[in-house]
């Protein structure tokens, strides 16, 4: 499913190439191979896993943490951390309630609501970024400061109320069908190829892996380290606002409450997968197997009657192991 | 910015700004609402704030040493469910089962972070997310009232001693044994060394894992402590009855001027650090600012405070 890209490989400072490559090869198949296992387990325990039925309901709780995963991947391969997720997400999805067509005001801007929720998306992660490169505050500081402005932000907007969304193209994300899957989930594969092209294809994605390999190497080469890290910040905002835009169409409303634990799932989807969160390893294809993993095993979970409260402590438990499995100890001395 | 601060000179702005800035919040607010400085109301002040202030304790030491506590209010959380759970049972057994849950939390993210060398803020946030949903399943996804008989266990938190609240006394006794840890041992002159340069306490023979694993101990500990009076003073348990303090706690720690680089700190700037967030909040509930928005504030100041106390030269590239 997915293969290890060369960009990834190439921006690696490693004294013994041909053995890093192979121990690079293995770490980006290790989830691949894991996500087999456990889809074996789960349909060897449970027939009903392999039912058409099933793959539509793993595709929909898929949707949203793919989205979320591919802005956090780009952020975690600069070797930074964004805890934001929340923040954006549940802004976003407020303001996209209060704009379309809605059970409280007389608003109904349809696809120019969506316009202005995606430039907020960006809007916010410019601000991480420009507070995290101009102030020279860490990322997980900035971004945990803007986690609760946005959710503060969003709160004030509603004044502890929950808007009905009514725009039936917002609804239709959720509730309309496009071969058998929802049209959420070709949205989300629509933002996993546009993510495939800006890393791959594109000066910022190949600067980000740069960055995450050897910052003071990429500063010394000409990158504008500053714009590289407050660009990725705006890319990864967008891609937030687009996760609260399917999580809104998916409950139907919007509310302060509809952030609660994505944060946590998006990072361990993103680690589960293998990228390193020392930076520059990693890319949004292992993003798409992470998040498949950590929605499988919940999925699996539910078909085996596990209460749905312990799957966060499952993936505090991943999150840990993938971790610790995947970190490059020879790099850091000190880990703080 | 970083010109306007070196020029005020950084050392002697970190050491009287919070307090400063602590006495101006007094004066404002006493002078819109003249309430406030009435000794009854500064007592309820004091009593407010001592939650936050074991919570921010506890962070402040793992902080000192250049990491972060990420799940200390889901340790809070869980602590006040076990006690909800088990104080009919064991009395005040509850209370030690409680704290001693939150120590064991420590030690293993301890040992997560230094054995595993996981970064501490994965690692902590993953054990918040193992301590909440442990805290949803034992309590069944609800929160627990505390019974009348069970209550008169917790007249220690909720009573007087000589006319001074229980839970004041409990943030004094806090504070001293905090402080005497951080100030007059070996731990806490090791944990300045590592926070002020980890490869020279190193180089010197520090045993650098071994006091960064005491310090999540301790944070696990503290943050249990929190709950359990949490608990008491709320009369329930509840997974999540913490859930609005990871932030206030983290940002008293930042604002009272310890750096987060670590290495500068004490716990007597995380007490003027907790006051000045409880002003912030009283002052904002006077003014009329939604509860919930009033985290607005709370992650400008926190962001602003990492900006003014952290030390840049420690950190040539900034992630």
């Amino acid at each position: 499913m997915s293969t290890p890209t060369t960009s990834a490989t190439s921006a690696l400072p490693d004294a013994t190439p041909a053995k890093h490559v192979s121990r690079f090869r293995l770490a980006s198949w290790a989830p691949v191979i894991v996500l087999v296992l456990l889809c074996i387990i789960i349909a060897s325990i449970n027939p009903n896993f392999l039912s058409f039925g099933n793959f539509v309901r793993i595709s929909q709780a898929a949707m949203i943490p793919l989205v979320l995963g591919l802005g956090a991947t780009f952020i975690i391969l600069m070797g930074s951390i964004d805890l934001s997720v929340e923040g954006v997400l549940t802004l976003a999805a407020v303001i996209l309630s209060m704009l379309v067509l809605n059970g409280a005001n007389g608003n109904d801007y349809g696809l120019l609501a969506v316009l202005a929720v995606l430039v907020i998306g960006a809007a916010v992660g410019f601000v991480n970024g420009v507070i995290h490169v101009k102030l020279k505050v860490p990322s997980f500081m900035t971004t945990l400061g803007i986690w609760f402005i946005g959710v503060g932000a969003a709160n004030a907007l509603l004044g502890g109320m929950a808007i009905r969304i009514n725009d039936p193209m917002i609804r239709g994300l959720a509730i309309e069908r496009f071969l058998g899957f929802a049209r959420g989930v070709w949205l989300a594969l629509a933002c996993l190829g546009v993510a495939l092209v800006v890393q791959n294809y594109t000066r910022l994605g190949r600067h980000i892996y740069a960055l995450g390999g050897g910052e003071e190497l990429a500063a010394l080469s000409g990158i504008s380290v500053a714009r590289v890290r407050i660009m990725a910040f705006m890319l990864a905002g967008v891609f937030y606002a687009i996760g609260g835009i399917l999580a809104a169409a998916q409950l139907g409303l919007g509310n302060a409450q509809i952030g609660n634990g994505r944060l946590f799932t998006t990072v361990t989807a993103v680690v589960v997968g293998g990228t390193a969160l020392s930076g520059g390893q990693g890319s949004v294809l292992q993003t798409l197997v992470g998040v498949l993993i950590v929605v499988v095993l919940a999925n699996g979970m539910v078909l085996m009657g596990v209460p749905p409260s312990v799957q966060i402590g499952v993936q505090g438990l991943m999150i840990i192991a993938a971790v610790a499995l995947s970190i490059d100890r020879k790099l850091m001395r000190i880990v703080k | 910015m970083s010109t306007f601060v070196d020029r005020l000179g950084i050392d002697r702005l970190r050491q009287w700004l919070p307090l400063t800035t602590l006495v101006i919040l007094v004066i404002l607010v006493g002078a819109l609402q003249p309430v406030f400085l009435q000794p009854a109301t500064l007592l309820q002040l004091a009593s407010d704030t001592a939650v936050l202030f074991i919570l921010a304790t506890g962070v402040t030491f793992v902080i000192m040493l250049g990491g972060i506590d990420l799940s200390i209010q889901s340790m809070a959380s869980l602590a006040s469910v076990v006690v909800a759970l088990t104080v009919a049972r064991f009395g005040y057994g509850a209370f030690a089962l409680a704290i001693g849950l939150g120590l064991l939390a420590g030690l293993l993210s301890g040992i997560a972070h230094v054995r595993l060398k996981i970064p501490s803020f994965i690692a902590t946030l993953a054990m918040g997310g193992v301590l909440y949903s442990s805290a949803l399943v034992i309590s069944g996804e609800r929160s627990i009232m505390l019974a009348d008989a069970e209550r008169s266990y917790q007249s220690w938190i909720t009573g007087t001693v000589f006319g001074a609240p229980g839970v004041i006394i409990i943030g004094l006794v806090v504070l001293i044994v905090a402080h005497v840890l951080q100030a007059h041992t070996r731990f806490g002159r090791y944990s300045a060394a590592i926070g002020a340069g980890e490869p020279a306490a190193y180089a010197s023979g520090v045993k650098v894992g071994r006091q960064k694993i005491f310090a999540f101990v301790l944070s696990g500990g503290f943050a249990a402590l929190a709950g359990v009076v949490l608990a008491g003073r709320l009369a329930s348990g509840s997974p999540t009855l913490a859930a609005e303090l990871l932030l206030p706690s983290i940002a008293a720690v930042v604002v009272g001027g310890t750096a987060i680089t670590g290495g500068v700190g004490s716990i007597w700037r995380t007490l003027v650090g907790a006051l000045i967030i409880s002003v912030v909040r009283i002052g904002m509930t006077f003014l009329g600012v939604n509860i919930f928005a009033q985290n607005i504030v709370f992650g400008v100041v926190l962001i602003v405070a990492v900006a003014i106390t952290i030390d840049r030269s420690k950190i040539p590239i900034v992630k």
